[in-house]
């Protein structure tokens, strides 16, 4: 049996918004609840509004939830801050959508690299830091090393960056990456220097990951699971073959259907309405109901729970 | 260890270089720089410079300009040459001294204040707000009414007085900077906020700063010289300010006596007006795109 | 009959001292009721030649090209003047960013008035109204969104109101500019399938302008392929996407999680964008191709008919013979 490396028990993360002179509740996150294995890479998958940027920013403790628990390592991490804790900033690491933006534009590259590795103590002596970075910038074939380490962010380019910042993280050798939409900003034509980076890293280290993107095809590229969420709810878990090839939610299935996914045969879309509400004190029931097409009275007033399906596989649908 | 002295060195030149070309190019910019530096050297170098003590009195009062005294005489045979020189100095510091106070508590209240947001922000936001509802001139002169006119009083005065602009700058600045990924990076990576602060947030928002600094230290040349003029000047020094106050009652048939010390305090606001301009048009992002 | 032709389109941006040369030598017929996808990565020159064919380009930019016609009728060598009357008329674009091209003060309809006006100042409100009702209809929005103002549309609703904007005056030629890029994976499938249908209902020819060579195997019939400035194939979308005969067609279809065979490890292109200030006088894939050989560097290649498509390659013969 493996051993699960984050469990989420619960979590709920509220955002208050004022409608009206009423205070009323985004509920960004509601209710989630899943596990990670060790060297795993979790997917989450959903679309703008769904809550997946919310979820990644709440176990790196960016924010913090409403309730739940969060278990990392076998330490209860929610309810605490962690703000500038070496040891578990050192275990959880995260990257970010923009690699633009990820780099403080007046700090040479390899500032910007070397500060974590001397905040978390991971190696003391500044010139083996540098001979560390060095060479594992030649690893990534990000030469010539001395070139690129001595320049300024907005001199590289946006593939360069996204991978000079997983290598920033991975020098800390973390136990866990958050991958936050980490390709959805670069041309298809880099994406693939930059996932198979994460790649090699995540192999190396052994560590799991939670990869979180709206771009199935990617996901099931490099997840060995996906958690499909909408409306701040998980809709479907399972193995990213199957998402991809036999979802069963309706909302997976219409996810799958609608993705520009390239493949000779024609695919017929499993037709739904409307758009992505925002989950503002969102009525009873199933969050898809509004817009599934196979919605029945049950959906509006009971909530379906996330029940197991076969193996390793969980979908939260009265029909499925 | 050599890789990274190597790297330092060669980059950072490079991209002051940069800067100082791109400001080079501004001619509005050289020609305050040039002015100022003038100054400058006339202040660290008065003793050589001035032909005269600026204290020593003579029996040639009120000498037109000549060769012998370039700028004239006041009404105690004074050189005004040499008092314009030594004046310099009171002028300067007070713009250096009062803007440098002004811009570092605003950098630290600013950046404080937008980093950390929320409640705090509020109350600084209004603690700013009713600073700069407070009227700096007649301030400085109650102020000087009841301590008496020393130059530090008048420095203080206007440095604690015209740093709401300063705060207002930064915290603007620091709002968009910590919405930025880098910052979020660092607090992942574990960076405390002190950190963060004054290792990405100020350097990242400092500019606007500093050009309104330049602007502000001609600001307080100037406000230090109103002060003089009206006689609220401090006794025992003499400022260009000061030198205008004393030639005020033989303005009528001596002009050069107020006329050519009213030069020097336009010369200072106007060159640090255009230093100012320079600088922001230096480090302004739109002005990058063409190097 | 082709509706669009370009002959040698050079687009350049000037610079403080030298050119960027966006797109060079772009030369390319498009048939009536043609859906072209006109793909490129960042850089590509793909937006350019949209904008200089609009004449919209930024003001450092301009255009050079031996003819461009539309519909038999020159359009390169006539005034601003003679453009205005026939740009919504004939040819009409639609914007990535629906939300900054509207302004948020003002309703709906009175914007999409305005359009009218501008073009034709004898319509009155009511033929107006009528017609832009109409029109929403077509494109699935209920009437009400005409008296709605722009932030309370969602970017889905949005982009309808925008596309159907430039289907006002019943134009041949409509180009799509990134249109469905900022929206969600169902908004944009939902809204791929609406363009699809009103293609065939208004009779139009679309160019299509997009990164996402999945958006254009939905909707598009031809595909042309945009590097660096240069158009380096061109065809049906099918037999491009799936038998791609230009090197970096190939390497950019292969970067495609999709078309990646199972278990392998997926392969981008390595290696950055050519000069585009001083393009190279070889083929200009040459740095980054993996079946490059020395006579690759002498000269540019031509874009030669090869096998019913449009290859630009010194070597298609050899290794697709």
């Amino acid at each position: 049996m493996d051993k699960n490396i984050l469990e989420v028990k619960n979590l709920k993360k509220y955002f208050p918004v004022r409608k009206m002179g009423k205070k009323q509740y985004v509920k960004a996150v509601d209710d989630l609840n899943f596990s990670i294995r060790e060297g795993e890479i979790f997917g989450v998958l959903g679309e703008s509004g769904c809550g997946k940027s919310t979820l990644g920013r709440v176990i790196n403790r960016l924010d913090f939830e409403q309730s739940g628990d969060i278990t990392f390592l076998n330490n209860v991490i929610s309810g605490k801050s962690y703000k500038s804790d070496k040891n578990f900033r050192k275990k959880m690491q995260m990257i970010f959508q923009n690699p633009y933006d990820s780099f403080d534009p007046k700090m040479l590259i390899y500032k910007s690299i070397e500060l974590p590795m001397k905040i978390n103590d991971v190696n003391s002596d500044a010139g083996s830091r540098i001979n560390e970075i060095v060479e594992t910038m030649n690893k990534a074939k990000l030469t010539p090393a001395e070139s690129l380490l001595t320049r300024y962010p907005h001199e590289l380019s946006g593939g360069q960056l996204q991978r000079i910042s997983i290598i920033r993280s991975m020098l800390l050798k973390p136990k866990f990456i958050i991958a936050d939409e980490c390709v959805s900003m670069l041309d298809v034509s880099v994406r693939a220097g930059v996932l198979n980076l994460l790649l090699t890293f995540q192999e190396e280290l052994n560590s799991a990951m939670l990869f979180i993107t709206h771009d199935i095809s990617v996901a099931t590229y490099i997840c060995n699971r996906i958690m499909v969420l909408y409306a701040g709810k998980i809709m479907e878990i399972a193995e990213s073959k199957d998402i991809l090839d036999n979802p069963l939610h309706p909302y997976t299935r219409a996810l799958v259907s609608y993705s520009p996914i390239i493949s000779k045969e024609e695919k017929k879309r499993f037709r739904i309405t409307g758009e992505v509400v925002t989950p503002i004190d969102p009525p009873p029931g199933c969050r898809f109901a509004s817009r599934c097409p196979m919605a029945k009275d049950i959906c509006k007033k009971e909530e379906p729970i996330l029940k197991e399906i076969g193996k390793n596989r969980k979908a939260a649908c009265h029909f499925v | 260890m050599t890789a990274e002295n190597r790297i330092s060195l060669s980059r950072h030149e490079n991209k002051l270089t940069k800067s100082v070309k791109m400001y080079l190019r501004d001619i509005k910019g050289v020609i305050g720089l040039f002015i100022l530096l003038v100054f400058i050297v006339m202040a660290i170098f008065a003793p050589v410079i001035a032909p005269y003590s600026p204290d020593t009195m003579t029996d040639d009062v009120l000498q037109s300009p000549s060769l012998n005294h370039l700028f004239g005489t006041d009404h105690l045979g004074r050189d005004l040459f040499s008092r314009v020189i030594f004046g310099t100095r009171i002028s300067l510091s007070v713009g250096f001294v009062a803007a440098g106070l002004s811009a570092i508590i605003g950098v630290f209240i600013g950046s404080f204040s937008g980093y950390y947001g929320g409640a705090t922000d509020d109350i600084i936001s209004k603690v700013i707000d009713t600073f700069l509802m407070i009227p700096a001139f007649f301030l400085i002169l109650i102020i000087v009414s009841i301590f008496g006119s020393n130059i530090m009083y008048i420095m203080l005065v206007i440095g604690l007085t015209t740093w709401p602009r300063n705060a207002r700058l930064m915290r603007a600045q620091a709002l968009s900077i910590k919405e930025k990924t880098f910052i979020t990076v660092a607090r992942s990576t574990g960076e405390s906020n002190m950190r963060i602060l004054f290792g990405h947030v100020i350097p990242n928002g400092i500019f606007p700063v500093i050009a309104n600094s330049a602007l502000q230290m001609g600001g307080a040349i100037l406000t230090e010289a109103s002060l003089s003029f009206i006689g609220l000047g401090d006794p025992n020094l003499t400022s260009w300010g000061k030198l205008i106050y004393q030639g005020r009652p033989y303005m009528t048939y001596a002009p050069w006596t107020i006329v050519i010390p009213g030069i020097f305090v336009v010369l200072a606001v106007l060159a640090f007006s255009f230093i100012g301009d320079g600088l922001q048009f230096t480090f302004n992002p739109k002005n990058k795109g063409e190097k | 009959m082709p509706l669009l032709q370009m002959k040698n389109v050079d687009i350049n941006y000037r610079m403080k001292k030298n050119e960027v040369k966006a797109v060079r030598d772009f030369t390319l017929d498009i048939n009536e009721r043609d859906i072209v996808g006109i793909i490129g990565e960042s850089g590509s020159g793909k937006s350019t030649l949209a904008h200089g064919l609009m004449r919209i380009l930024p003001r450092n930019g301009y255009m050079k090209a031996s003819e461009i016609k539309l519909n038999n009728k020159d359009i390169l060598n006539i005034s601003d003047e003679e453009f205005r009357e026939l740009r919504w008329i004939e040819m009409s674009i639609v914007f990535q960013k629906a939300m900054s091209a509207l302004s948020p003060v003002h309703k709906i309809f009175d914007q999409m008035y305005d359009t009218i006006l501008a073009h034709k100042p004898q319509v009155s409100r009511n033929e107006a109204e009528e017609k832009l009702s109409k029109l929403l209809e077509i494109v699935n929005l209920p009437k009400k969104t005409l008296n709605m103002y722009p932030h309370e549309l969602s970017g889905g609703m949005m982009q309808r109101v925008m596309i159907s904007l430039g289907l006002i005056f019943n134009p041949k030629l409509v180009i799509l500019d990134e249109v469905t890029t900022a929206l969600d994976v169902i908004t944009q499938g939902q809204l791929l399938d609406e363009i699809k249908r009103l293609v065939n209902e208004f009779k139009l020819t679309v160019m299509m302008i997009t990164h996402d060579v999945g958006v254009v195997n939905e909707v598009c019939t031809k595909i042309a392929i945009l590097y660096a400035g240069e158009l380096l194939e061109y065809g049906n979308v099918k037999d491009i996407i799936f038998e791609p005969f230009n090197p970096y067609t190939q390497a950019l279809v292969e970067s495609h999680p999709d078309l990646n065979p199972e278990g392998s490890t997926l392969k981008g292109i390595p290696g950055i964008l050519p000069d585009l200030i001083n393009p190279p006088e070889s083929c200009i894939f040459y740095d980054r191709c993996k079946y490059r050989k020395d006579i690759c560097k002498n000269g540019k290649p031509e874009l030669q008919d090869y096998k019913g498509r449009k290859v630009k390659c010194f070597r298609v013969g050899e290794l697709h013979g």
